[in-house]
């Protein structure tokens, strides 16, 4: 077992220095001018060219990323010009390892603006997570259930609706109905929980994190009702149910468990892709969480930022893949890992 | 402009739209432009909803155009400012008087008032505006604000003021200097800077900043106000706003508060919202008028689509002035050499059912030159003596078969590409496919700028928008045509059609050494006259702003002096 965790673990450190180095060719592929953009309206060629110096844009990609990969290891400071640190070092920000690089658009580092940023997105996440998962494998193991009847036509034919219609409509459905025209909820903005207690803060996450898991919900509905209805065909619950078991032990105790397998899958992947930032929503909700500063770093060209989500996101998706891999151990004892 | 800077700032400005640039704006007329309920109310909140994040307090960072008008307003004086109206007359502010020139307007000198201070108690002193005005050198550090001081103190090598030598800093301290009271500062430029008080007022880069407050990239979203609100707290959040209290220290004896800023609301609960879907959002909010949106602006336009929601008691809290902000079509020089052909794109161009497509009078009026009328400048006479703006495709056909090139003669048009501008350009399209083009539409998306700034780009025709920095056509003709900053080997810069004319160049050059307003402003109308002849642009349209606000807001009003957009000096709520 801790074995396949450590080459599990060393594949992942591999990705994301791929996944980083991706990023940063891919950004520099782009026909923007990054520089250009932050040195305002009407610069000169020679301004652009002081800019895309002090930004560091100047240097070779392969110096940039060096830079970069050096400044996780052992951390770095800002500004960049040795000179003007030493001169004035009330303008000095000390970026500690792992220091995923500086936002000249925000003023700050970036490991602060992900520290800032992530638990709004983890506070979005795990209340969608939860709803997604109660109202999916409940909703799911009802139209398993009642295979055929009315019950399960409703409940998938609500599936398919909740997949028809995109998340950016859904939110502004609730934005424009819910929030303005009824009035039934105020208008969402995040609030930690240290800020407004538990209260506020779940009852401003209602509608994102709703909008967020409907989507979702439709899909674990789905699946549910096929795994399960794949389970209850087993040979062994058909000895189960022979043996006079009672159908609510059959389900739960047998036919659900081996269903779980795949759902926990899912969620753990799921989950993973909503830690780096669930943009559409957070765009919508003006949540400032990893998605909402996503768009922002990447409509700004700001590449430190970009390159430190991304690095983000995708340490979340490989962690949560290892554990889910991890996990089947535990949920399916006919799994080993080697 | 539009809402999308990121430059933000060239980008923004020009995808026509929403908020960079400075002063200009206007249009529609003063009297058009005030709500019915003009009563002053003191007290209370006011809410600002905005759907957008600035990019930096820091005032010499600033250059979104209702982010200038509205600090300018609230938190930072300025040496002097222009009044809550569409004058374009600057007045004096944090100095006595509107400044003093001599050497041909090469020098220019201002006092500063006893009595004014920042939020933390002390004076705001000479050595504050001239260490303002340096920060803007320091173009490594203090990235994205205005910085046209660098080019009329260009003589000077001087880096900024934390990177400078002694030498330099004694040097720019000569240049900008500092009398022994510590009250007056001058400007010794190296070139004759005639309209300097109309940017000093539109812009920040000369404001006063204190050094002891400054902490470089750390500094900006603090904010050090000198005006009657202070930011709670003291920093501005990028995503989330402020609020802003009554600042303590500021001393309306040292003001002219009907001129400059009434200060009515005793707070200002500033909600951003940095989401595409806000403005629209803020708008039905208004439009719903619910008790809690009934003392709120916003800074979002409302969406066409919303047009038919503002009727009855809506249209009482509706304004629809013009913008500061053109927007113009560029032929590419490298392409289209033939002036024919040119003339022939601006005779046949379909201008009344282009604005038609963009949403009518409501969103857009046409145009007859690039220079917004906030600016009191003529309309281009190539443009303006033809026309009845329906397009004329029999003139086009007549100059193309006058140029000698075959028919129908290809063009590509670039565009940033948007529903609306989809819409709009298919209208162009049409218009020049009758008059013998063949058109091909090319929208682009975020990169739009820097695409159509090539000088080997293929695109035939671009879309471009801009808007004034201040009340002069100098900040609209020499950035957008002059080539000589312009033009390099791998961009054309703002000059997208890559246009460079010895004749307009001169002209440029000899406004720039103008020595008083008026004859820099007559030249400049020959320089136009000169882009027009050359078919450098094809004026489109200036932008319309269409404002809701809530019941209870009172004064609303939309000024030269704001860009056009909600004049927050003036704006109270009831209580």
């Amino acid at each position: 077992m801790w074995a396949y965790a450590v080459r599990r673990a060393a594949i992942g450190v591999v990705l994301l220095v791929a996944v980083a180095l991706v990023t940063f060719v891919l950004f520099f592929a782009t026909a923007a001018n990054p520089a250009r953009l932050a040195c305002g309206k009407n610069c000169s060629q020679q301004q652009i060219k002081v800019t895309e110096k002090a930004l560091g844009y100047d240097q070779p990609l392969y110096v940039q990323f060096g830079t970069f990969m050096k400044g996780l290891v052992v951390g770095r400071e800002f500004p960049a010009d040795k000179e003007v640190r030493e001169r004035n070092p009330e303008l000095v920000t000390d970026c500690g390892p792992p220091c995923l690089g500086y936002s000249v658009n925000v003023g700050t580092t970036v490991n602060s603006l992900i520290v800032q940023a992530a638990p709004t997105t983890i506070s979005l996440a795990v209340v969608a997570l939860v709803m997604w998962l109660i109202g999916g494998v409940l909703f799911g193991i009802l139209a398993a259930v009642y295979k055929g009847s009315f019950i399960d036509r409703g409940v998938v034919g609500l599936t398919l609706i909740a997949y028809a219609f995109p998340t950016f409509f859904i939110a502004v459905f609730f934005l424009k109905y819910v929030v303005i025209k009824w009035e039934i909820l105020p208008y969402p903005g995040y609030v930690t929980i240290a800020d407004g207690g538990v209260f506020t803060w779940f009852e401003n996450l209602l509608l994102p994190s709703f909008t967020l898991a409907l989507v979702f919900m439709a899909g674990y509905v789905r699946m549910t009702r096929a795994f399960v209805l794949e389970s209850l065909g087993e040979d062994y619950i058909r000895t189960a149910k022979s043996k006079g078991l009672r159908t609510r032990p059959v389900l739960f105790k047998h036919a659900l468990r081996a269903a779980l397998t795949p759902l926990v899958t899912m969620a753990g992947l799921d989950f993973a892709t909503l830690l780096g930032g669930a943009i559409i929503t957070e765009s919508v909700f003006a949540y400032p969480g990893l998605g909402l500063l996503t768009v922002q770093s990447s409509s700004s060209f700001d590449l430190p930022t970009i390159v430190g989500v991304v690095l983000v996101a995708a340490f979340f998706v490989i962690v949560l893949n290892i554990l889910v891999d991890i996990s089947y151990a535990f949920i399916d004892p006919r799994v080993r890992l080697g | 402009m539009k809402l999308r800077r990121t430059f933000a700032a060239t980008a923004a400005a020009a995808l026509g739209a929403t908020i960079l640039a400075a002063c200009g704006g206007g249009g529609g007329g003063t009297d058009t432009n005030s709500s019915g309920d003009t009563e002053s109310a003191k007290g209370g909140t006011l809410t600002v909803l905005q759907h957008f994040p600035f990019e930096s307090t820091d005032p010499q960072r600033i250059y979104y155009g209702v982010e200038l008008s509205w600090f300018r307003r609230l938190l930072y004086r300025g040496l002097v400012a222009f009044p809550m109206d569409d004058s374009n007359e600057v007045v004096p502010d944090l100095a006595t008087d509107t400044g003093t020139s001599s050497e041909g307007g090469k020098v220019w000198s201002f006092t500063l008032k006893d009595g004014v201070k920042w939020e933390d108690g002390s004076d705001i002193t000479c050595e504050d505006v001239q260490y303002g005005t340096s920060r803007v050198f320091a173009n490594d550090l203090i990235i994205g604000g205005p910085n046209y001081t660098l080019s009329y103190l260009s003589s000077l090598d001087y880096p900024g003021p934390y990177k400078a030598t002694a030498k330099q800093q004694a040097a720019f301290d000569k240049a900008v200097s500092c009398s022994s009271d510590n009250k007056t500062i001058t400007f010794h430029f190296d070139k004759p800077w005639a309209d300097f008080p109309l940017a000093a007022a539109s812009l920040m880069m000369t404001d006063p900043y204190k050094k002891s407050f400054d902490q470089g990239d750390k500094s900006k979203f603090k904010v050090l106000s000198n005006g009657p609100y202070k930011v709670e707290g003291g920093t501005w959040s990028k995503n989330k706003g402020a609020t802003l209290v009554r600042n303590d220290e500021y001393d309306p004896s040292t003001d002219e508060p009907d001129k400059l800023r009434l200060a009515l609301p005793d707070t200002i609960d500033y909600q951003i919202d940095p989401s595409d879907t806000a403005g629209e959002l803020f708008n039905d909010r208004l439009i719903a008028n619910a008790p809690a949106d009934q003392t709120a602006i916003t800074t979002a336009r409302v969406a066409p689509s919303q047009f038919p929601k503002i009727t009855g008691s809506v249209e009482d809290r509706y304004q629809n002035p013009e913008s500061p902000y053109n927007d113009y079509l560029v032929p590419n020089f490298n392409r289209l050499k033939d002036v024919n052909v040119r003339q022939a794109l601006a005779a046949a161009l379909p201008l009344n059912d282009y604005v038609k497509a963009l949403g009518g009078d409501r969103s857009a009026t046409a145009s007859e030159t690039i220079v917004n009328p906030a600016l009191d400048f003529p309309d281009n006479p190539a443009f303006a003596d033809d026309a009845d703006n329906d397009g004329d495709p029999d003139a086009a056909k007549a100059l193309l078969e006058k140029a000698g090139v075959q028919t129908p003669y290809p063009i590509k048009l670039g565009y940033s590409k948007s529903p609306t501008m989809d819409k709009a350009m298919a209208v162009i399209k049409e218009g020049w496919d009758k008059a013998g083009f063949d058109v091909t539409l090319a929208p682009l998306t975020d990169t739009y700028y820097d695409v159509i700034s090539k000088p080997d780009d293929d695109y035939d025709v671009t879309w471009a928008g801009w808007g004034a920095d201040w009340p002069s056509a100098m900040t609209v003709l020499p950035p957008l045509f002059d080539g000589r900053p312009n033009i390099s080997s791998t961009t054309c810069g703002n000059d997208y059609g890559c246009y460079d004319s010895d004749a307009f160049n001169k002209l440029v050059d000899q406004a720039a050494e103008a020595t008083d307003v008026d004859e820099q402003k007559s030249i400049l109308e020959d320089a136009d006259k000169q882009l027009g002849e050359d078919v450098a642009y094809i004026p489109l349209e200036i932008t319309k702003f269409n404002w809701l606000y809530g019941s209870k807001v009172t004064g609303f009003t939309t000024t030269a002096a704001s860009s056009s957009y909600p004049e927050i000096g003036l704006i109270g709520v009831q209580q």
